[in-house]
């Protein structure tokens, strides 16, 4: 019963990063860019966050940078892909090879690797968190509590709002946007830039709130496990958040697993993450859902000289 | 192409108006696709955008503390003057022009084949398991171990094609995936059962001399001479052959070479699977002829490099040598920078990442133009 409670109590910490960036990449891809850096830039907002964490100690003002930080990088990747039509797999790929170079040296050079920092501590679910047994799920940090209204926020602009509206539109089918006097251009940028914000607060949730320490790339595939986690819910907020507390689960369970004493072999554990990514998109092919969902004008670029 | 949502001019602009007498703000510019640029202008403007690369990464590079002129000293003088230093260049040079040709076979068949280092750990994998096991006589095990490592290579890469064309599977997510099961697989072999009982090191015993490739020209190993016969192999493949010709098809549009009677599942197929054997063959150079044994982290940096070297190389075989001759001179180049100014390895990656978008992105300039239009 204890390791029952302990793994679903300890189940959130490992759902909010797959769930913060697989929610930021939606925001991206609903406005028809292929988002591939998602990787990079958690790794940009994982540095960004323990930097301003050493610097300020505040672990507000850290996600914050973080999240600024993100966005600014991403500018690089939406300048390529929307403003130079640079095709979108190798813009992506490039924006993960040039976030990890880069985070990789300026953390030597500011020697912030494996420096602890003062963490966020627990924002109880009071009166809940006060209940026998079942109170120790109640204790989680504030941002697993903010996580919630993040999702609601993003899911009601994307189906609620004129502006969330237009921003499929763009997603779906640019040219009938553009017909529409709607702005193809700031739109996607808009989209890149919102969607860096959150994917770099992923990673900054990673290094400031749950390890609380830089390692070079320590993000260690989470960034494509959130591409495939998107593709599994459809591009849809609310499943997507499903989906991370799965994957949460089954990471929090490993521990849980060698606590109880049961003999696991190592990396066969550490491969379960990969495995299930992989199952999953399997499991979605077959299911034959993939397709649905998916913006119209995913990858493309929007060439208004080139329109027919 | 008109643009639409403009309502038409009156009169034809450009005649309308001599364009001498306006003044420049009321001149609009308007981007125009271009038919063709004619090559010494592509090669410039791909020349220009290297250079740029190069000026951009170096500008990091003394940014982080490397002396300029150490720097230039370093890549130019120290890497292709200096004898020793260009024998490590064509060392390193082996595993990079097999990834590279790997790359730009997968992506011949516009799949997005990001498991390259899966399919080289496999293939070193594969390699190992000849030399751990002790398989066939002493005289046979190096090509026991090479048809091994190309097994491994091609089955680790049928995987994610199969996915692809039978379900539809994503292949840039399943084919990353599958690299990061393999790694945690030769983790599990070299700090396991594999592990040399000799010290407490993460890597397997070392190969006996005879599952050594064996040295020639001074010390840079015939595996240089094992790329170079796959390089000339691919060329004849994609530019001769009539599986090259089908190939081009394929890639220039899926349908219209299906409705052709070129059989795209089977070039799909057979093109991934040359891939992965490649891969898997760089995977055995590294182990065979650099390493002598299986260690834990050998192909960290060749999956994104051979991306890179497809790329660059437009997917030619005989460009994506001489390109990656130069990356692997940045490889040796990254090391020394390494031992001596501490600058981290992923530099390396951080450069070539620099690279990319500098080409990728002057891609725009070969096709499209800018032209200064007078305003009405």
């Amino acid at each position: 019963m204890d390791i029952l409670i302990n793994w679903l109590a300890n189940t959130p910490d490992f759902a909010v990063p797959y769930a913060l960036a697989a929610l930021g990449l939606i925001l991206t891809e609903r406005a028809g860019v292929l988002s591939l850096g998602a990787e990079g830039l958690m790794l940009v907002g994982a540095l960004t966050g323990i930097g301003a964490q050493l610097a300020f100690g505040q672990p507000g003002v850290s996600l914050v940078l973080a999240m600024g930080a993100a966005s600014l990088v991403s500018v690089l990747f939406a300048a390529m892909v929307i403003l130079l039509r640079v095709n979108q797999v190798i813009a992506g790929l490039a924006l993960v090879f040039f976030c990890q170079g880069f985070t990789s040296l300026l953390g030597t050079l500011f020697e912030w690797t494996n420096q602890a920092t003062g963490g966020i501590g627990a924002a109880s679910l009071w009166p809940l968190s006060a209940l026998p047994g079942v109170g120790r799920l109640f204790e989680q940090n504030a941002m697993v509590w903010l996580t919630v209204p993040i999702f609601a926020a993003v899911a009601w602009f994307l189906a609620h709002t004129t502006t969330g509206l237009r921003w499929r539109a763009v997603g779906e089918n640019p040219q009938a946007a553009d017909a529409a006097g709607i702005g193809v251009t700031a739109y996607r940028f808009a989209a890149v830039l919102a969607g860096a914000a959150l994917v770099g607060l992923a990673g900054a949730y990673l290094s400031v709130v749950s390890t609380k320490l830089w390692i070079a790339g320590m993000t260690g595939g989470r960034g494509w496990i959130a591409i495939g986690l998107v593709i599994f819910a459809r591009w849809s907020p609310w499943k997507a958040l499903a989906g991370a507390l799965l994957f949460g689960c089954i990471e929090a369970l490993i521990p849980q697993l060698a606590a109880a004493g049961i003999p696991l072999p190592q990396y066969f554990v550490l491969m379960t993450p990969y495995a299930v990514t992989l199952g999953v998109m399997i499991w979605v092919a077959m299911a034959k859902r993939g397709g649905q969902g998916e913006p119209g004008a995913l990858g493309e670029p929007y060439v208004r000289e080139e329109r027919r | 192409m008109a643009d639409l949502t403009q309502p038409a001019p009156l009169v034809a602009p450009s005649v309308a108006r001599p364009r001498r007498h306006q003044p420049w703000v009321s001149r609009r510019y308007t981007l125009e696709i271009r038919q063709q640029l004619a090559w010494p202008w592509q090669a410039l403007v791909l020349a220009l955008s290297i250079a740029a690369g190069l000026a951009i990464s170096a500008a990091i590079l003394v940014a982080a503390g490397v002396p300029a002129d150490e720097l230039a000293n370093e890549f130019i003088v120290q890497t292709f003057l200096d004898g020793q230093n260009f024998r490590a260049v064509l060392f390193q040079a082996a595993p990079m022009i097999l990834v590279g040709l790997a790359g730009a076979m997968a992506f011949r068949a516009r799949f997005w084949n990001l498991g390259l280092e899966g399919q080289m750990i496999w293939g070193a994998i594969g390699a190992t398991a000849i030399s751990f096991f002790g398989v066939g006589p002493e005289g046979l095990r190096l090509p026991l171990m090479f048809a091994s490592a190309l097994l491994c290579g091609l089955l680790w890469a049928w995987g994610p094609v199969l996915l692809k064309l039978r379900l539809g599977v994503n292949e840039i997510i399943s084919t990353l995936m599958l690299n990061y099961l393999a790694g945690n697989f030769l983790l599990h072999l070299v700090y396991g059962p594999w592990k040399d009982p000799k010290d407490a090191f993460p890597y397997s015993p070392q190969f006996l001399a005879a599952e050594r490739l064996p040295e020639l020209f001074g010390g840079v190993g015939s595996a240089i001479v094992l790329a170079g016969i796959v390089a000339v192999l691919a060329w004849w493949l994609v530019d001769v052959s009539r599986a090259g010709l089908y190939l081009r098809f394929v890639n220039a549009n899926p349908r219209m070479a299906d409705a052709a009677g070129v059989p795209v599942t089977r070039m799909i197929v057979g093109s991934v699977l040359v891939s992965g054997a490649m891969a898997g063959l760089a995977g055995f150079v590294i182990a065979s002829g650099q390493e002598g044994r299986l260690t834990q982290a050998f192909y960290q940096g060749y999956g994104f490099s051979g991306i890179l070297i497809a790329f660059l190389a437009r997917n030619n075989p005989l460009a994506a040598t001489v390109v990656a001759l130069l990356v692997a001179a940045l490889f040796v180049t990254g090391r020394s920078l390494q031992v001596f100014y501490q600058v981290p390895f992923s530099m390396v990656q951080l450069i070539q990442a620099v690279i990319v978008i500098a080409v990728a992105s002057s891609d725009f300039f070969i096709r499209h133009r800018l032209r200064r239009v007078a305003a009405a």
